[in-house]
């Protein structure tokens, strides 16, 4: 389905990213592991098309076609969807209006009807329970005043409505409680089907325990230095990153505690 | 040192008579005081930004014809009065018949009401402040009277359509004066559109007088062409307990100034002032505000954006003026403003004079863009690129366009902005 080769990307001027390689078949669980600084987040944006980040070198396809060539917007009708490690506040525009927006803006380029506002109230209101959102956060700004919990929900609600055939979860497990870390999981459990794939970018191991990948891969200094089953996972989770010869300041100190 | 340039004489030969003798009077009067008035320049602190837009030639100081256009203004629901070129055209009007409540045009007063209003009339604004606006106490050639007894509720709605056919070059001056007795309520519309092409000036006053408790709301809506240069002045007196609301909603023109003046003279009282500016093409917009906090305990609230697409330019100059004898009052004033393209530019210029030591103010202005990263989050979701532009242009300005309290306010509104973003952001 996604199949990325030889991936140079820089922002300002700097390589982050320098020479990613990774294919993900329909069906599968990808996990990309590695310390902070490692180009994850890079990673992610590049997929989903952040005009702020260069591609200098590689290519990108899914299903085929050339994804660096088409327009954040289409890549998304396209069926890539990117969970924000940082999901935007927009006071100003409901969560509703803007769910409704983007839903149709899908349905209109597979050539379906438009869903009207009590149709979408609808299906909306069923997805919230889903992901354990009060519909009463759809009539608020969205994202807006939202703790960091809800925000991550409302991202996870985003792919349910959206029913993308790439997902993208940035750190999805960051500033979540066991709780919340549960629903979203259930959430995403939920995503995985034989047609759709699903890429995680996470620092920690622990959402891999609720989410169980079929690969992991070990990003580190823009490139992937490892790649493994849902074991590697483990394995760093109990060395640390140190052990791939990686200095992570984070793990020491999260180690250290 | 080269004199300043001033309003040409012509602009001070008042044409029309067909007003009552009393009101005449007072016109000639102020028609006298406005000889060698210097025309604003770029030296004139309060013009320091609009001067350069303003253009008046010769051939504006002729009044438009008052008579041509039979009925403009029929798709406005309710109660309504139709001034074409500055004049009350009655048989386009549908004028409210509620007890208590008296809706005149000036030239149907006999004497005594007429000697009674020009007593009243022009002495809300500062003068000094709003030297162009003093144009229209000389040149007015009809006027809306609105009387309110005490506790007399206007029902629905007053819609005051001013339309100007610009045919011909010249200029409308139409006038507005409300008096509010105690404990009476309305809400008052104003809305200002033009036809025809030729260079024309709209040079309007609408002065509002609010006995105790008394509670009024005016909406202004200013529409007219790329050939109307329009000069406005609303101004405001309040009471004791007295409470004024005003929604601007204005889109651009060659010219566009209004100054709207608030005094709180009595305890109590409170003003709420919201606006939304939209400027696009080489449009320029000026909103000059001035709130007295003249009596202690009042509360004033004033929230204006600004969205200036192209090389548009808008100008907001807020002034809070809190007395000495003004204890414990209250003053909230707010600006935002958008720049939609580089070559835009927007003057904010808040204003705080405090004079007395017991008060709350906060003012605050900020000047941005798009927010990139908003922008992002949204078309990654799909989101055509324009929509996504359209839904946070809209998001910045929402909360003050549905606190219009009309709802056929608001359809205008939105119709108008409409065409503001189909002109502004291209499809891809």
């Amino acid at each position: 389905m996604l199949s990325i080769k030889n991936l140079h990307a820089s922002v300002e001027g700097k390589e982050i990213l320098k020479g990613i390689n990774l294919e993900i078949k329909a069906g599968e669980v990808h996990a990309i592991m590695g310390p902070n600084g490692s180009g994850k987040s890079t990673l992610s944006q590049v997929l989903a098309g952040n005009e702020a980040f260069e591609v200098t070198e590689g290519e990108v396809t899914l299903n085929g076609e050339n994804l660096l060539d088409l327009e954040t917007e289409e890549r998304a009708r396209e069926g890539i969807f990117l969970a924000f490690q940082y999901p935007v506040e927009i006071p100003g525009v409901s969560n509703l209006q803007f769910l409704r927006t983007a839903v149709n803006a899908m349905r209109k380029h597979r050539g379906e009807e438009e869903m009207n506002a009590a149709e979408f109230m609808k299906l909306a209101k069923e997805v919230s329970k889903q992901v354990d959102l009060d519909p009463s956060f759809l009539k608020r700004g969205v994202n807006e005043g939202f703790s960091g919990g809800e925000k991550k929900r409302n991202e996870i609600m985003q792919a349910l409505l959206l029913q993308p055939k790439l997902a993208i979860l940035d750190e999805t497990d960051s500033g979540l409680d066991i709780d919340a870390l549960k629903v979203v999981s259930d959430g995403v459990n939920a995503l995985r089907s034989e047609d759709r794939a699903i890429l995680m970018v996470t620092h920690y191991q622990r959402l891999l325990n609720h989410i169980v990948p079929d690969y992991v891969h070990v990003l580190a200094g823009g490139k992937i230095i490892k790649s493994g089953g849902r074991e590697l996972a483990l394995e760093l989770e109990e060395k640390g990153y140190g052990w791939l010869g990686i200095k992570d300041e984070e793990t020491a100190d999260s180690a250290a505690n | 040192m080269k004199p300043a340039p001033t309003l040409s004489a012509a602009f001070l030969e008042s044409a029309g008579q067909s007003l009552p003798e009393a009101l005449l009077e007072l016109r000639k009067q102020r028609g006298t005081a406005l000889v060698d008035m210097p025309l604003p320049t770029r030296k004139t602190e309060n013009w320091k930004y609009s001067s350069k837009y303003l253009k008046l030639t010769d051939d504006m100081a002729s009044s438009l014809p008052s008579q041509g256009k039979a009925l403009t203004g029929q798709d406005v629901p309710g109660y309504r009065i139709v001034f074409l070129n500055g004049v009350i055209q009655p048989e386009a009007s549908e004028l409210p018949q509620v007890d208590g409540v008296r809706v005149a045009s000036f030239r149907d007063l006999d004497d005594q009401e007429a000697a009674e209003l020009a007593d009243q009339l022009d002495n809300t604004l500062d003068d000094k402040a709003v030297q162009l606006a003093r144009l229209n106490a000389a040149r007015f050639e009809d006027g809306l009277l609105v009387r309110l007894q005490p506790d007399a509720v206007l029902d629905q709605p007053l819609f005051v359509i001013h339309e100007v056919t610009a045919d011909a070059s010249g200029s409308a001056f139409p006038r507005i004066f409300v008096d509010a007795g105690r404990h009476s309520q309305a809400t008052l519309v104003e809305e200002y559109r033009s036809s025809g092409a030729e260079p024309v000036m709209v040079n309007t006053v609408t002065e509002f007088k609010l006995a105790d408790g008394a509670n009024i709301t005016n909406v202004r809506l200013t529409m007219e062409g790329e050939n109307v240069q329009h000069i406005g002045a609303t101004g405001v007196r309040q009471q004791r307990n007295a409470r004024f609301e005003s929604h601007t909603v204005g889109f651009g023109g060659p010219l566009r100034r209004h100054d709207l003046q608030v005094r709180l003279e009595g305890e109590g009282g409170e003003c709420k002032l919201n606006g939304v500016v939209v400027t696009q093409g080489k449009q320029h917009y000026d909103n000059h505000t001035t709130i007295e906090h003249v009596a202690a305990h009042c509360n004033s609230e004033e929230t204006y954006r600004n969205i200036a697409a192209d090389q548009s330019h808008a100008v907001f100059n807020g002034r809070i003026h809190i007395h000495q004898d003004a204890q414990k009052s209250n003053a909230d004033m707010n600006n935002k403003n958008l720049l939609l393209s580089n070559g835009a530019e927007i003057d904010t210029k808040p204003e705080l004079e405090i004079y007395a030591d017991d008060v709350k103010c906060a003012h605050g202005a900020t000047i941005g863009q798009l927010d990139e990263i908003s922008l992002f989050y949204l078309v990654s979701r799909g989101i055509a690129r324009r929509e996504a532009n359209v839904l946070l242009t809209m998001a910045f300005i929402n909360e003050l366009v549905e606190q219009i309290p009309l709802e056929t306010v608001r359809e205008t509104a939105h119709t108008r902005l409409n065409q503001f973003f189909d002109q502004t952001f291209q499809e891809v």
